[in-house]
Order: structure tokens, then sequence, then C-alpha cells
């Protein structure tokens, strides 16, 4: 019997000194899955008393729709990776725990990227931890460039240019097509934002609620009759809405790319040609802006205890360890959180070595800090890149010849179902 | 003829478990959708604001519902009639007596086997614009480049191809067991009367077969309302531009990543209305043609 008793105690006693187990839910598939656990190796390592558990729960929206599921089941992960459309979602979920809570009043977060930041932040307060960030660039073929008799150290910079070589490059045979974009929504708002233009009301959903989509003025018009011009050109190839179009550039189809920098490692690696990358494409005589930041943050959530939150944040403040985030970097693409990684980075050699990992972020650091590019805040977003990418797949199988019509009455149509889902965000959530 | 149970609640016993199943994943998700589709609700749930008919009045209202509506319709005709016709036709080439005929029986029946999502895959594969060996022999034969990422028709025929493809294992099943209760004296009397192979096709395995079909009607009409929503997922995602958006997916769609609960249960009531009605139809006036001999 004392056998027993002492046996019961010792098991029970387990559970007593027994680790804090953080649930861990993200997207993060093919060769970023293993970037992820080997940061979650390395931190379990460090601190015995805690183990984080990282389970990879498919794409983005799955994964969103997984920890939904799991809150209204009362059953939810500590920490789950949002994509950033999914900000005003969450923000106004009530059921997410904020960063700035976990991290206290007096943490200086002054070592973390100021685009990063500014993204996340909500009145001067960071809800979310920035873990995976990237913006997009544009990656083309050295190769195909020289056999289009084009100058492979002369990438294009502006719209015009671009659909000059894509011509040159297509007339030539040199490839298929001249461009494809990845993503298409986000290039749609990324060029926005990099010529200093709204993308809707409210100063893009940051100071109040949006209401009203601005994508249909003069500035996006003109931006989609570009793109439809190109298509009928055969210089722009649809690629998807997400990443298939990296196929397309890989297999030497198109020649060029613009991508999330987040595939540079992966493109670098599987690519059998010389590749460069350069800045996105812009068209003169707008405002200066900022490429705008995409990828997604880490949210905890609501429901769980003092200590696990206590151990949360030494994980969040592991992610941030200079080494730590210089390696998911150069595993990944995505930019390093802190500017004392990137001088570490820069210290080693890497940029030197690697110079398309430091496209993307000279790209935004180049940039400026306005509102325009701030990046953009909107309820339903899910719904709303939809909607958007639904009107580019339409203006691209135009065959007719009045560009800008064309593209005011497809951006009209898209503006207004945009502006009814985001009525109807307010509908619930108020103003 | 009845049988006895041994004990009076038995019987009630054995079918409870079917029953607490039906129950808790076909009954209570249908009333809660019904309950839901008069709200708006938000993402986590937390909030529900009722809105009485305006789910369903944006339904019919919405372009982008009613050109779903179309496509399924167009999407379910093609499907239901490459699948029938087809189906029975390749049925009938394999009731003969050949060498090889398992084989053959095998290779035409595993594409029912296979999951919806491998049979996307194949097919977004041999579809594929850079790599895929239907663009490719297209390309060759016709010089035509088809790229159904970016052209809608396509992609709908893609996918339409993929639909009946999967089925056919299924069809060709039902259509060979059918084909076998059909009387081989009936098949030689008219072959000595000097009915030629093709009239014999119309005239006595069409009519004999006719149970077989209708029930084969019903089922590829089902499947091609409900369950091709693996397939379109893996292909098209709906694309491109919503080309090959049926309402399944677009329920999908509304109420999983754009996480619009209300409006998704609403598309899920007039979906499950209007299939309901279709069969009903199918009854009334398909059933009249069979020949149950």
């Amino acid at each position: 019997m004392k056998k027993l008793l002492v046996l019961v105690l010792l098991c029970l006693s387990v559970f007593a000194f027994g680790k804090t187990t953080i649930n861990f839910w993200h997207a993060m598939s093919g060769s970023r899955l293993g970037a992820v656990d080997a940061i979650i190796e390395g931190f379990n390592a460090e601190n015995p008393g805690i183990e984080v558990i990282a389970q990879f729960t498919g794409s983005y929206a799955e994964t969103l729709t997984k920890a939904i599921a799991s809150y209204r089941a009362g059953d939810q992960p500590h920490i789950v990776q949002v994509y950033e459309v999914g900000l005003q979602t969450m923000l106004d979920s009530n059921a997410i725990k904020p960063v700035f809570e976990l991290s206290g009043p007096d943490f200086d977060w002054g070592d973390v990227i100021g685009p990063i930041l500014d993204y996340y932040t909500v009145g001067d307060q960071l809800y979310s931890m920035p873990f995976n960030s990237s913006s997009a660039i544009l990656y083309y073929n050295k190769d195909i460039f020289r056999a289009a008799g084009l100058d492979p150290n002369k990438p294009p910079s502006t719209f015009d240019e671009l659909y000059e070589m894509g011509r040159i490059i297509v007339e030539s045979g040199a490839a298929q097509g001249g461009i494809s974009f990845g993503w298409p929504a986000w290039v749609f708002e990324q060029t926005h934002s990099v010529h200093g233009q709204f993308y809707a009301n409210n100063e893009n959903g940051r100071v109040g609620k949006a209401t009203e989509v601005y994508f249909n003025d003069a500035f996006g018009v003109k931006v989609l009759a570009e793109w439809i011009k190109w298509a009928q050109a055969k210089v722009f190839m649809y690629g998807g809405r997400e990443y298939d179009a990296n196929q397309a550039f890989l297999t030497k189809q198109v020649a060029m790319l613009i991508q999330s920098t987040s595939s540079v490692s992966s493109i670098e690696s599987k690519a059998d040609f010389e590749m460069g990358t350069t800045f996105l494409p812009v068209m003169p005589g707008y405002p200066k802006g900022n490429s705008v930041i995409g990828g997604a943050t880490l949210w905890v959530m609501k429901g769980h205890t003092d200590e696990e939150y206590e151990a949360i944040w030494k994980f969040f403040q592991y992610l941030m360890k200079t080494e730590v985030t210089a390696e998911w970097h150069k595993s990944t693409g995505y930019f390093p959180a802190t500017n004392s990684a990137v001088k570490k980075l820069m210290d080693e050699g890497w940029f030197a070595e690697n110079p398309n990992h430091l496209t993307a972020f000279l790209q935004i650091l180049s940039g400026t800090r306005i509102p325009e590019a701030q990046g953009v805040r909107l309820g339903n977003f899910v719904a709303i890149r939809d909607i958007v990418d639904g009107a580019i797949e339409n203006a691209i199988q135009y065959t007719g010849s009045d560009y800008e019509g064309e593209a005011k009455r497809i951006l009209d149509d898209a503006a207004e179902k945009t502006n009814t889902t985001l009525e109807e965000y307010t509908l619930i959530y108020g103003k | 003829m009845h049988s006895r149970f041994p004990n009076r609640f038995l019987p009630y016993l054995l079918l409870l478990p079917s029953v607490v199943v039906v129950i808790i994943f076909l009954i209570v998700p249908t009333i809660q959708s019904l309950y839901l589709s008069f709200f708006r609700v938000s993402p986590f749930g937390d909030r529900l604001i009722f809105v009485g008919w305006y789910n369903f009045s944006k339904l019919f209202k919405s372009s982008d519902y009613i050109d779903s509506l179309v496509i399924t319709l167009v999407f379910a005709v093609f499907v239901v009639l490459i699948g029938l016709t087809l189906g029975m036709l390749l049925s009938v080439l394999l009731n003969q007596k050949l060498k090889g005929l398992q084989v053959y029986r095998t290779l035409f029946i595993w594409t029912y086997a296979i999951s919806p999502a491998v049979a996307g895959t194949i097919w977004a594969l041999m579809f594929s614009p850079s790599s895929g060996p239907i663009t490719f022999l297209l390309k060759a034969i016709f010089g035509a480049n088809v790229n159904w990422m970016m052209d809608g028709k396509v992609a709908l025929v893609a996918v339409i191809i993929a639909a009946s493809w999967k089925m056919l294992g299924y069809n060709i099943i039902f259509f060979l067991s059918g084909l076998q209760t059909i009387p081989q004296e009936l098949m030689e009397a008219s072959a000595i009367d000097g009915a030629s192979s093709l009239r014999r096709f119309f005239k006595i395995t069409v009519p004999l077969l006719s149970p077989t079909t209708f029930f084969l009607l019903i089922m590829n009409t089902l499947y091609a309302f409900f369950q091709v929503f693996g397939l379109i997922d893996i292909m098209t995602k709906g694309g491109p531009g919503d080309a090959t958006q049926v309402l399944v997916y677009k329920l999908y769609r509304d109420g999983f990543i754009n996480l619009d609960t209300g409006f998704a249960s609403a598309q899920s009531i007039v979906l499950f209305i209007f299939v309901a009605i279709l069969t009903v139809v199918q009854f009334r006036f398909a059933e009249q043609k069979v020949f149950y001999g």
C-alpha cells in the first residue's frame, strides 16, 4: 500500500514539475518548415522547462480557420501565425492577448526594423509579434536578358522600360513571356504604396475603420490599364493567385517575376540560370512611397495561464535574438527582424555573397515612412483580396483596345463589391 | 416475411449508433445552418446580428452568385452527359469476351477508387501550362497555346474532363452489373432475326439498362453538385476569375476563407433546396421513361 502511494505521488510530482507546453500553429511549408523546426529546437534546448511544439496547420487561410474553430471549442493553441490580411480580424476578435501586454510598457522595440513595427502597431502599441515579414521585389533571368540582347545589369526601373524590355524578349524568342506576378492583388497594393497612393479611406484603415476603397481612382485605373496592355502584348503571363508564378520563372517561360522576397532562397537554389533582383518598377510623376510589408505575424490567444504567457514571451524574445533572426533570414529570405541582425549579416559578408537577399531590404529601407506606405488594414481583407484577384484575372482576358475604359469598369465593379464587404464588416463590429 | 428479434429493444439498440451519427453530423449542422443563415456572424463567432432575409436577398441579387449558378449548371449537365454516355459505351465494350478483360476493366474502374485530391493533381499536371503533356500535345498538333490559368473556358473544360473521368469508374461498375442482367437469349434471338448491333443496342440494351441509367442520373447529378469540391480546390480554386466557381466551392470560399458564416449558411440552404427540387423533378419525369422489366 505504501509503495503504491509513493508511486502515485511520484507520478503526480512529474506533473507538478512538468514542462510548460506551448502549442504553436503555423503555415510555413516546404523549406521554411525546416527553418521553423530549427528555431524551435534551439529554443527548447536553451529552456528545459518549456517545450514549444510547432505544428504545420496548412495554408494561412486553413490555419486561421482552424484557430477559430479551436477557439470556439475552447481548445485554442497558444500562438498562431496569421497572415497580414488577417490583421483587422484578429484585432476585433476578442480572442487575443496583445503582445504589449506580455512585454510590458517599458520594453524597447527600437531594434525592430521600422516598417515592420509600423505595419503591426495600432495606436502606438504592438499587438502581434513580427516573425516572417517580406516585401515584393522584381526577380529577373540574366541569361534570357543576354539572349535577347539586353544588358543583364540594367533591369527595368520603370513601367515603360519593363514593357519595352518585355516586348524585346518575347519578340526575340528568348522567352515565352516577359513577366509574371505572384499574389497579384498584393502586387496591386504594393504598386499603390510604392507610389505614395492611398488604397482605402481613413488612411488605409489605420485612423479609423476603412469604409471605402480608392483603388478605382485614376491611379489604380492607370496601373490596371498598363497590365492589360502588357497582357495583350504577351509580355505579362498570369501565374495564379499565390506562388504558382514561380514555376513559370524557374522553367524560363518568363524572364521576370514580381514575387515576395521570401521566395529568394528557394528560387536561387532551384534556378539553373543566373538570377538578379531589383526594386519594383515605378511610373514617374508620383510621390515616393515604399514597398509594403507582407507575410505574417504571431498572435497570442487568450485563455491561458500566466505561466504560459511568461513562457511565450521568453520564446518571442528568443525570436528576436540576433543569431536566431539572422539564421531565419538566411534560410528563407524573409527580413531579419532587428537592426542588430542586419549589422551581423553585413559584418559576416553575407550580403556581399548573397546580393539578392539584400534587395528587398534596401528597397524598404530606402523608401519613405509615410502613412500611404504603412500598409492597408481592412476588415474582411481576405474576401477583398479575392475580389481584386478576380478583377485582375478578368482584366487580363480583355481583348479590346480601350484599356483605361475597361480597367475603370472592372475596378468600379470590384470597388462596389469591396465597399459592400467593408460595410458589412462595420455592421458587425461598429465603426 | 418478418424476422423476430429475441429482444424487443435490440433492433433499436443496433440502429442507435447510425442514428446518433446522422443526427450529430447531418441533422444538427443542417438546423444550425438554417439558423445561422438569418444572421450576420463575426469570424470568431462571438457576435451574431439578426438580419432576417438579407443573406438570401443578397444571394439572388449578387451577380457572382448568378454566375456561379450558371457555371454549376453547365458543369453538371456536361459531367452527367459525358459520364452516362461514355460510361454506357465503355461498359458495353467491356462486356464482351476479350482476352485480358479483367485488366481493361480494372484500368477503367480504378478512377473511382482514387481520392479527389489525387485526381485533381493528376489533371492539374496534365494541363499544366509550363510542363503538362496535354498542353504540349495541343501545341504540337494544333499549334494552340492553351493556358487554363489565363482562360476561364479552358479551365472549365479541364475540370469537366477531370470530374467526368473520376466518375467513370463508378458509372462503369453499375452499367456492367446492369448489362449482366440482360438475358443472353434476347440478344441472340434478335441477332438471329437480323438486327444489327446498333439496333440491338438501342432497342434492347438501352431500355433494359434504363433503371441503372436512371439511378446513375441521380447519382451523377448529386456528384456534380456536391462532391466535386476537392477536385476544384486542387485544380483551379474556383478561378481563373471565378470561371470554375461552382456553387459548392463558392460556399466554401465564403464560409471558410472569408469567414462569412451567415452568408455561406444561406448558400448551403439554397443549394440543398435546389438539388432537392432537381431530384424530385428527375423522379417525376425521368422515371416515367424507365422500363422496369
